[in-house]
């Protein structure tokens, strides 16, 4: 149970990501910007057998982050978004019920003889993410995301850690399912609880932090193509000048791109006053921020200036 | 399944390219690892043993890569993060300054350790446990314990307590007299009542079911199709799936501000009490809002309190309500700890702050919480009225608001928690001050 069953990564993913520096410039690839400190998590992630927990404000991309590495491993991503109260009945696997009811009814109707293996045969198997990232056939790893854990109830988070550790499950009627590429575990926290120790001993762990404007219009420029010139380093002055008040909901990354996305439908290809005001709903989301932003004025949001 | 069953599982550090061998890795693992663990972080031998594993893959050709290394293994939490860049700035960088100024807002910087001018990587991290660098959690300024018996305020009044107590057994005086006038043995008593108090938040239906005979407005066909395949038959008894009731949350934050100081010392017993038996999430502030769940989840009280006093490293100084609710309900609350939660405020409301300001926070806990209820000592005395600029704004949100001053009242906090407290008319009337508030 403590020894993780993946071994390290295997020869194919060795050649796709030799060092840290490699796997930048493929994360550059699929249009995610990281630093050097995300960049080393997930290629240790990679690398290493331990899951990875990512934790970092909303919206500073911790999803994101997974999506791009199954994209540049060119490999499947499995994700479970856990809530309060999941079982393994939504996160391992599940017979389907109403369908062997079918399947029974089916032959009945037809006069041929169903025998038990055949309604325990795995087309009558649910699975879910979990079985589905252990199942996967390779040739590489599937990346598993367990997107905010800290929902889920101690007693899931340490199913999951135990399953995950063992590399295996075994189904009663199916038996043991075994993986041949364990996954690549992902886990982002909101921390609205405290994580086990059992599980933080286990991971390796970024905090992702806040990026400058410079790289938060660098990676709207990405996304939204049609914001070339000067607008994406525009919205993104403005949104770092935002986060210096004291929002209860600051704009993260992707309100920047929605935020941008939005001026570019509206046809506009300079930031002023009025069109922030126009479109302040797109970045500022809060009753109470909106009257703060809106006593600081348009005008200083976009150049700085008062008045 | 699997199409080639290659080269699936070796080990990747058997054919690793060669590499030029910077550093030792294992030795500079366990060295580094040592130092982190002086400096109170959590680590693990299997750690190390992970740090050394990464170094062999990620070679640290430059500091800032080796940095990042070393903190993606060995780092474990944000708050974690400063402790780390000092260590790592005293053993690699050979100075005390942190290494990433500013990474973590808010976050004390590291204050000047006694700095070895080691030079980087090719030494050995020598002796990396001779210096205590960074702020580590339980070494330095020791802030003093809130709890041991106070002097002065037991003083006066003594004389005619005494006669009462003549009058009573030591239980009912226990149960009646305020903590403020309590010698260090009866608080000591009184914190092992007031931890042992049964806490229980009211119930709220939860997303799991449970599947129940009885009708409900969801079929539950898998227990029903499981059962019937178990009994065989045609015409199977219908299952129903039926919401689980579940307690809610319960969060406490407790005031430790010098003007608190009688009452905190066992007012952070019933905290502990709260979060090794009922799961509650507690916090305490003064100018600072400090977490202090995962120090009182020990079992022993004294351990528990001890370090919580380490851990809140503000403990009897001014308070700053307003600040600290804005956090809680910023860094947490929101998160979801405060979501249907049920919310108790230990403070007397004293602070030097603008009232709208503790007005506006206020309003935004209510919309998160369940049910908020403020616990404020002063209320017991007869002449009291919610008239503090801070008090007077934060009570039109609370649904109940008890003194707790004695055991007996602590008692009707934890009636308050489970839902039986004072109607909240009755707050809104003492809001105003009409009525003088009674203790008991």
């Amino acid at each position: 149970m403590t020894a993780a069953a993946r071994a390290g990564a295997e020869e194919d993913v060795r050649r796709r990501v030799p060092d840290v520096g490699s796997l930048m410039a493929a994360l550059d690839r699929t249009n995610y910007l990281a630093d050097v400190g995300l960049a080393t998590a997930l290629f240790l992630a990679v690398r290493l057998p331990q899951p990875i927990l990512l934790e970092g404000e909303a919206g500073v991309g911790k999803t994101e982050a997974a999506k791009a590495l199954a994209e540049l491993l060119d490999t499947p991503l499995y994700r479970l978004q856990c809530y309060e109260g999941i079982d393994a009945g939504e996160a391992l696997y599940e017979w389907n019920h109403q369908r062997q009811l079918l399947g029974i009814r089916l032959a009945e109707v037809r006069d041929t003889e169903v025998t038990e293996t055949d309604l325990f045969a795995s087309q009558y198997l649910l699975r879910r993410p979990l079985l589905q990232a252990l199942e996967h056939p390779g040739p590489r790893p599937a990346v598993l995301l367990l997107d905010e854990i800290d929902r889920a109830d101690a007693e899931f988070e340490a199913f999951t850690f135990e399953l995950l550790a063992e590399s295996a499950v075994t189904i009663p009627e199916l038996g043991t399912i075994r993986a041949t590429h364990p996954p690549i575990v992902i886990l982002t926290s909101n921390r609205t609880r405290d994580l086990h120790d059992a599980l933080t001993r286990r991971c390796l762990y970024h905090w992702i932090d806040y990026p400058g404007p410079a790289r938060i219009a660098e990676i709207v420029r990405r996304r939204v193509p049609a914001s070339s010139g000067p607008l994406a380093l525009q919205a993104a002055a403005v949104i770092t000048r935002l986060r210096t008040l004291d929002l209860a909901k600051p704009p993260g990354i992707s309100e920047a791109i929605d935020w941008v996305s939005a001026l570019a439908v509206l046809g506009v290809e300079r930031i002023d006053p009025g069109t922030t005001e126009q479109t302040w709903g797109s970045i500022v989301k809060n009753r109470d921020d909106l009257e703060l932003v809106g006593s600081r004025g348009a005008a200083w949001l976009v150049d700085g200036t008062d008045g | 399944m699997a199409e080639d069953n290659g080269p699936a599982q070796n080990n990747s550090a058997t054919d690793q390219p060669p590499q030029p061998p910077l550093v030792e890795a294992a030795a500079l693992s366990a060295a580094f690892v040592t130092a982190i663990r002086r400096a109170g972080l959590a680590t693990s031998p299997d750690r190390a043993a992970r740090l050394a594993e990464a170094l062999h893959l990620i070679p640290p050709a430059r500091l800032e890569q080796l940095y990042w290394t070393c903190r993606v293994v060995l780092v474990s939490a944000r708050e974690e993060v400063p402790v780390f860049d000092a260590v790592f700035a005293a053993v690699f960088r050979g100075n005390a300054a942190p290494a990433r100024p500013g990474s973590v807002p808010g976050a004390a910087a590291a204050p000047p350790a006694p700095a070895p001018p080691a030079p980087a990587l090719r030494t050995r991290p020598a002796a990396p446990g001779s210096q205590t660098p960074g702020p580590a959690p339980g070494t330095p300024q020791r802030p003093r314990l809130a709890f041991p018996g106070r002097d002065g305020s037991a003083e006066d009044g003594r004389t005619d307590r005494e006669a009462v107590l003549a009058m009573v057994s030591a239980d009912e005086h226990l149960q009646v007299t305020s903590f403020a006038e309590l010698s260090a043995e009866e608080v000591a008593e009184v914190r092992r009542l007031a931890a042992a108090l049964q806490l229980a938040t009211p119930l709220r239906l939860s997303r799991r079911t449970r599947t129940s005979a009885h009708n409900t407005a969801s079929l539950d066909v898998r227990a029903t199709v499981r059962a019937a395949r178990r009994s065989g038959t045609d015409a199977p008894a219908l299952l129903y799936a039926r919401r689980r009731e579940q307690r809610r949350k319960l969060v406490l934050l407790c005031d430790v501000s010098g003007s608190m100081d009688p009452y905190s010392r066992v007012f952070v017993s019933f905290l502990q009490g709260a979060v090794t038996r009922a799961g509650a999430e507690a916090f305490v502030f003064s100018t600072r809002l400090t977490r202090l769940t995962r120090q009182l989840a020990l079992r022993d009280p004294d351990q528990a309190l001890a370090r919580a006093a380490v851990s809140a490293p503000d403990w009897a100084s001014g308070t700053r309500i307003a600040e600290c609710l804005r956090r809680f309900v910023d860094e947490h609350g929101r998160r979801g700890l405060a979501r249907g939660a049920v919310v108790v405020v230990f403070s007397d409301g004293w602070a030097y702050e603008d009232p709208e300001q503790v007005a506006a926070q206020m309003a935004r806990l209510r919309r998160l919480a369940h049910r908020i209820i403020w616990v404020n000592p002063r209320k017991a005395a007869p002449q009291y009225r919610p008239l503090v600029g801070g008090m007077a704004a934060a009570l039109p949100y609370c649904d109940a608001f008890v003194s707790g001053h004695s055991y007996r009242a602590l008692a009707q906090v934890a009636a308050a928690i489970r839902g039986e407290g004072p109607p909240s008319q009755d707050t809104h009337e003492r809001a105003r001050g009409k009525e003088p508030a009674h203790a008991h």
